[in-house]
């Protein structure tokens, strides 16, 4: 996920940081692009999409990549305070897709769309130019409902590579979005959690994901027995007993051809929750510590404060899980907003 | 056959507003009289050089000539400035590069440009020239040892009619065509990174033109039309609102964001580029491409973008050679029967807001 939202800056640093910054923009979210322009995303890509066929949707994050433990050099590039291995992640991101793509395709899906899902880059971490050439390509930030972009019901499963923990999990490097805890009716979701859910409402399962152990467990615990590649053992925030890179590809191919029979089967339903929506929601201690941040948050409409919960807790009820999506663009906005 | 060069009466049309003195700033020393002698004289050479240059004309070319003006913001894949700009393009696009606008995006520019001179020469292209539209390391982005050998490459900057240089009659008519590739929505536009030359807005007789429809404007005075134009949905849809449909168009992405579209593989791309820019010579050959046009005179208004300081809005109002009517805070009006007149007050912009 967004790079500002990896680990967690620590907070004495976060607050110095602000105090030699000039006054921040506090123009409404109203503004925000996603959210107004460009809502015809999903139309965009529903009507570039083949009328038949079994359509792929992979999510690309970077955290659970094999071989991957270290957010400080490897999540983002050199000018953003990462390192050039960066650079061979991103290939690595590149090649783990492709061998999901490659699985998939042998068990008869046609078509297939990479939605770019980390901010280590601005979202432009998958290579286009080494991307499977059959595949759709969604890049750049801002743009809406981060994760999910484009999603729409004739997608027919989700596939999500490079996952990791969710925040507060044992986990390398956990962290789900801007919070430290995401409920839904009471049910925890991690990053991968809120992608199923918002593809469930859809009718579309999300039915592999891979990262470490820990993501493999708590993913199945809340989306049940779907396909899931280990690509590591966690044994730190950064530090991992990492696979072989080509044992990890080999697995994403026989996994990703295993989810695509079962779903074609029936086997593998759509996350579904009943209405509405309860979400309660918890920003990132940092992030719930700044004024800004907690008060832009609370003025989104809907959004009411979970006193109870504590500072920088919020709750939010709706009818529909994309609304949930938008929220999530408006608090990724808020928090990477310069 | 080599042609005339340009008439007299073009070369009194000279881009003189490039030589505009430096603005200097209010309350600033006045350079002494030998300083401004100087200077003086570096403009009177200066204006010599731009009269040279502006009636310079493109080596000729055997058979069926192609002009293409490739540019980066519309090409597959990139939607972020970082891909796009190489940072030593003055103070404020120093951090904006990025390894990708050295490492990859150059090269899949190119790769797009040789994709559509292959499609045109399998029509019967057989005369290539390629003219550099993207402002990233001054105009200097295609990578001259990846292009297609048979093309010639305009590069750097500055040059006269910034997006068109070197284009000419010879390339109108059912002898040659222009087309566009890496095109972008004009400014406000919700497209890819869409903007327009230094203007928040730009019309010709009421009617908004992007930089596609400015240029297809002075080229179609030449009696060369647009056959291809190639950059997100929203440029598209643009330009067809401009010049119509006789274009081949290509999608090159989708825009979902200002800095964000759905992509798709550069190999793809490069097989809609070969294949539009082969239809689009045959249209060109078959004659069924109109030039574009406008009724004459032309009466230009333009707001300069909001976010240059003052100073550009005081040094384009006092520009000597054409006379601007100022009719808002940085809003000019211009009546001019001559869209390649037009192109150097365009030409004249550009320099005085990269100075």
């Amino acid at each position: 996920m967004a790079a500002a939202l990896l680990a967690a800056v620590p907070l004495a640093a976060q607050q110095n940081a602000q105090s030699t910054q000039p006054p921040r923009d506090t123009t409404p979210p109203a503004a925000y692009y996603g959210v107004t322009e460009y809502q015809a995303a999903r139309e965009k890509l529903e009507r570039l999409m083949q009328p038949a066929g079994f359509t792929v949707y992979i999510i690309a994050d970077m955290e659970g990549l094999a071989g991957a433990v270290r957010n400080a050099t490897e999540m983002k590039p050199e000018a953003r305070g990462g390192s050039v291995d960066h650079e061979r992640f991103r290939q690595e991101l590149t090649d783990e897709i492709n061998a999901v793509i490659a699985g998939a395709r042998a068990a008869g899906a046609t078509q297939f769309v990479v939605n770019d899902g980390h901010g280590g880059t601005l979202f432009r971490n998958t290579l286009p130019w080494a991307l499977d050439p059959a595949a759709i390509l969604i890049r750049g930030y801002p743009k809406p409902i981060v994760m999910s972009t484009g999603l729409n019901p004739k997608v027919d499963a989700i596939m999500i590579v490079g996952a990791h923990a969710n925040a507060g999990s044992p986990g390398v490097i956990s962290h789900s979005y801007a919070f430290d805890s995401f409920t839904v009716n009471g049910k925890v979701l991690n990053e991968t959690g809120i992608a199923a859910f918002i593809g469930g409402e859809m009718g579309v399962p999300l039915v592999l994901a891979s990262g470490d152990d820990q993501l493999v467990k708590e993913t199945r615990e809340m989306l049940g027995p779907i396909e899931a590649v280990p690509t590591k053992i966690a044994y730190g925030f950064q530090a991992a007993a990492v696979r072989p890179l080509a044992a990890v590809h080999a697995d994403l191919r026989a996994a990703a051809a295993r989810a695509v029979r079962r779903t074609k089967a029936g086997a593998l339903k759509p996350l579904t929750v009943a209405r509405p929506y309860h979400v309660r929601f918890c920003l990132r201690r940092g992030y719930a510590a700044d004024d800004w941040v907690r008060t832009t948050v609370s003025k989104f409409e809907g959004v009411t404060p979970d006193a109870g919960a504590g500072q920088g807790c919020f709750a939010y009820t709706t009818d529909s899980a994309e609304a949930v999506g938008n929220l999530l663009n408006l608090v990724e906005w808020t928090v990477l907003k310069p | 056959m080599r042609r005339p060069l340009l008439p007299a009466v073009l070369l009194t049309l000279l881009p003189t507003a490039l030589l505009a003195p430096p603005a200097f700033a209010q309350g600033a020393a006045a350079p002494d009289s030998a300083a401004a002698a100087t200077a003086a004289a570096r403009r009177a050479a200066q204006a010599r050089n731009d009269s040279i240059y502006a009636a310079k004309r493109v080596p000729p070319g055997e058979g069926f000539r192609v002009f293409i003006v490739p540019d980066m913001e519309g090409m597959g894949s990139v939607v972020d400035i970082h891909e796009v700009i190489a940072g030593n393009e003055g103070e404020r696009y120093k951090p904006l590069t990025g390894p990708d606008y050295w490492g990859h995006s150059r090269d899949l520019m190119t790769q797009e440009v040789n994709a559509a001179i292959r499609g045109a020469r399998l029509a019967g292209g057989r005369s290539f020239v390629v003219n550099e539209g993207h402002g990233g390391n001054m105009f200097a982005n295609v990578l001259p040892w990846e292009l297609d050998t048979a093309a010639i490459l305009v590069r750097g900057y500055p040059k006269p009619l910034i997006m068109i240089t070197g284009l000419d009659e010879s390339f109108g008519g059912t002898k040659g065509t222009m087309m566009f590739t890496g095109a972008h929505a004009t400014a406000g536009a919700p497209g890819v990174m869409g903007h327009n030359f230094a203007f928040d807005s730009f019309t010709v007789n009421g009617k908004a033109l992007n930089e596609v429809g400015i240029n297809a404007l002075i080229a179609g005075e030449m009696g060369v039309a647009v056959s291809m134009v190639s950059g997100d949905d929203e440029l598209i849809r643009e330009v067809k609102e401009i010049l119509g449909d006789g274009f081949v168009p290509v999608i090159s992405k989708y825009a979902v964001g200002r800095s964000a579209a759905i992509t798709f593989s550069p190999a793809q791309v490069r097989r809609e580029l070969q294949a539009a820019a082969a239809e689009a010579v045959r249209r060109a050959r078959a004659g069924r491409l109109k030039p574009f046009t406008m009724s004459k005179p032309y009466r230009v208004e333009f707001m300069l973008r909001r976010s240059f300081p003052d100073a550009v809005v005081q040094e384009v109002a006092g520009y000597q050679r054409w006379k601007l009517e100022k009719v808002g805070e940085r809003t000019f009006r211009y009546t001019t029967d001559s869209a390649r007149d037009m192109g150097y007050l365009l030409d004249a912009i550009e320099a005085t807001v990269l100075k």
